[in-house]
């Protein structure tokens, strides 16, 4: 750690129980605060919603010991409202997607571009140095990746980072908010309708055009299936056959 | 009442279809038992979608990986093709080494942008092209998979970049709109069609009545200076450690298999992970949660070398998403022959032991030079 204490960020949204619909702290955020506060350092979490949500103060709980509060109303752009509060931290950490709403995990893209800063996103581990910070990326199938990437920058946690964030009561009685001003922001309509979830999505698929007799061809006449059968040759010839296939389709590197 | 019942003889005449199905047509008359073989039904190409010049796009953006999209980018091309009208045109962007062909899905156009394999992280580089080809083409849509393997994070980045109505993890999608899960799949919401959509796995059916024209186009792609990002490279990941789910190649056996360790050794020379079948596991030749298939893991690797595995529907259950499927076993009629690439019809030990005499001395694992 470099003698000046970094200065870091956590954004918070608001979770939902799953279960009993109930407000509580955002799972993936509370990822974000518990790798922040690993790494030390000055540790804000700056939320932007409704000021009088009492689930806020489980942030306290979990490890955050203050909480810059922007008030907004339902439905307003988070990501303009968080950046008026975000100018002169080194990092900013936050969840990959919030589980109260919309959850696209558009708002640390949103924040980066409009602060000009790099993102990392799918983290799950950092490293700071002075000027950059490394850090370690999970990618599919149980790949890592390391990215060195310069300060000050935005970071998306990956939602299964190996961090277990932990309660203490104590710690929720002694947070504190600091309420800021409203941002003057012209209320927008939300495209989106929303409605109780059916069953199952339905796919999209092309208008079905064909004559009867093409579609009763069809439903009679199984798709062909199978590949290709050795059953010709030495084993010697059938192993080369299934290390030509590999390499033919560059599954390993030969 | 016994005569009352109108008897079928069993060995009416039949034909056997190019798919290898028999089928009984009433009215033909022949000998009884006697297989007719149809010739195999020519395939006729697909119409071409689009009609004459095109004055509109839609855009997909993916990556390629081994020189092959996913299901799931492929699904986002047909979604866009389906979009389309018949003056519509659909490009694709495809970074990375591409060699199949996407014409299939609905491609008119595919753009080859050379960035190395997906595997260098760049993406102010990658963003740039994007945003470059958003501008030379003007879509009417952009349409991406929202994949973990990086397209979903170049939708975030290209989607903030531009500033365009965006919709993500898209469930369901027509021409008059979109849905999208919301708290955590309580709700769904949905709107009119976005210029943006990062679709969810499984939103579009792949079977198109239409082919793209799949004309081919490779363009340079300078790098990007003064890059905030730099890529210091993957720690090697040994897929023995891996879970079953999140390993790309699998060594699998069954019942077929009595030498465990040649079965480890090829593994390990594979850099696989290890798959059992329930018979294997049940004789404790491997542990629990090492069984593939209905009530074990279901795994969505790239290879799958099944080994002395017959194939129960239970097994073929497990392994539905899999790329591509190697199968050695001695019976040539087991079902995992019609699931399989490539079966290969010896003994399983014999092979074993020829493919790690040929392989010997060298190591597929990233990072160890043979």
């Amino acid at each position: 750690m470099t003698a000046t204490a970094r200065r870091i960020a956590v954004l918070a949204a608001l979770g939902r129980n799953p279960v009993s619909g109930k407000a509580r702290p955002n799972r993936d955020d509370l990822l974000a605060l518990e790798l922040a506060r690993q790494l030390g350092g000055d540790l804000t979490l700056i939320h932007a919603g409704n000021p009088d949500e009492a689930a806020l103060g489980d942030y306290f709980a979990y490890g955050a010991s203050s909480l810059d509060l922007v008030p907004l109303a339902d439905g307003g752009d988070v990501a303009s409202a968080l950046v008026t509060r975000l100018a002169g931290y080194d990092l900013i950490l936050a969840g990959s997607r919030a589980e109260g709403g919309e959850g696209s995990g558009l708002v640390p893209y949103l924040v980066a571009e409009t602060l000009g800063l790099p993102i990392v996103a799918d983290v799950i581990a950092i490293t700071l140095g002075d000027e950059a910070t490394e850090v370690t990326q999970a990618l599919a199938k149980g790949q890592r990746r390391r990215v060195r990437v310069t300060l000050p920058a935005v970071i998306a946690v990956y939602p299964k980072a190996l961090v277990t964030p932990r309660y203490a009561y104590a710690r929720r009685l002694a947070g504190r908010v600091t309420t800021y001003v409203a941002p003057a922001m012209e209320p927008v309509a939300s495209p989106w309708h929303r409605e109780a979830a059916k069953k199952r999505p339905v796919k999209f698929r092309a208008a079905e055009t064909k004559s009867g007799h093409a579609r009763m061809l069809s439903a009679i006449v199984a798709e062909a299936r199978g590949g290709a059968v050795i059953a010709a040759g030495t084993p010697a010839d059938k192993a080369q056959a299934i290390l030509a296939y590999l390499r033919l389709h560059k599954l390993i590197d030969w | 009442m016994s005569e009352a019942l109108k008897r079928i003889n069993p060995r009416r005449p039949f034909q056997v279809t190019a798919e290898g199905l028999k089928r009984i047509v009433l009215g033909v008359a022949g000998e009884a038992g006697a297989s007719v073989h149809v010739a195999h039904r020519d395939a006729t190409p697909k119409p071409l979608r689009l009609r004459g010049e095109p004055t509109g796009q839609h855009l997909v953006i993916a990556h390629a990986d081994r020189g092959a999209l996913t299901a799931h980018a492929h699904e986002a091309i047909a979604a866009a093709a389906l979009l389309a009208d018949a003056a519509t045109a659909v490009t694709v962007l495809v970074f990375g080494d591409l060699s199949e062909k996407l014409a299939p899905f609905g491609a008119d156009r595919v753009i080859v942008a050379a960035v190395g394999d997906g595997a260098h992280f760049d993406p102010d580089r990658e963003l740039a092209v994007a945003a470059e080809q958003v501008a030379r083409l003007a879509p009417r849509h952009i349409v991406m998979p929202d994949s973990a393997i990086g397209d979903g994070d170049l939708g975030r980045r290209l989607a903030a970049r531009l500033g365009v109505s965006v919709a993500t993890h898209v469930v369901e999608l027509a021409p008059t709109g979109v849905a999208a899960s919301w708290r955590g799949g309580a709700e769904m919401a949905r709107r009119d069609l976005p210029r943006m959509l990062l679709l969810d796995p499984g939103t579009t059916d792949l079977a198109l009545p239409f082919s793209g024209a799949g004309e081919r186009v490779e363009i340079e792609v300078p790098p990007f200076p003064d890059s905030r990002y730099r890529d210091l490279g993957s720690p090697p990941v040994d897929s023995a450690q891996l879970g079953l789910e999140d390993a790309d190649f699998i060594v699998s056996a069954g019942n077929g298999v009595a030498d465990v360790p040649t079965l480890l050794a090829l593994a390990k020379t594979f850099d696989a992970a290890i798959g059992a079948s329930r018979v294997a596991v049940d004789d404790g030749r491997f542990a629990r949660h090492q069984q593939v298939g209905a009530t074990g893991k279901t795994v969505s690797a790239s290879v799958y070398m099944a080994i002395g595995i017959s194939g129960a529907v239970q097994h073929l259950q497990g392994i539905r998403a899999v790329r591509h499927v190697i199968a050695i076993n001695t019976d040539a009629s087991a079902p995992i022959a019609q699931r399989a690439d490539l079966t290969i019809v010896d003994d399983a030990q014999a092979v074993m032991e020829q493919l790690l005499e040929a392989t010997r001395g060298r190591n597929f694992a990233p990072g160890v030079t043979p």
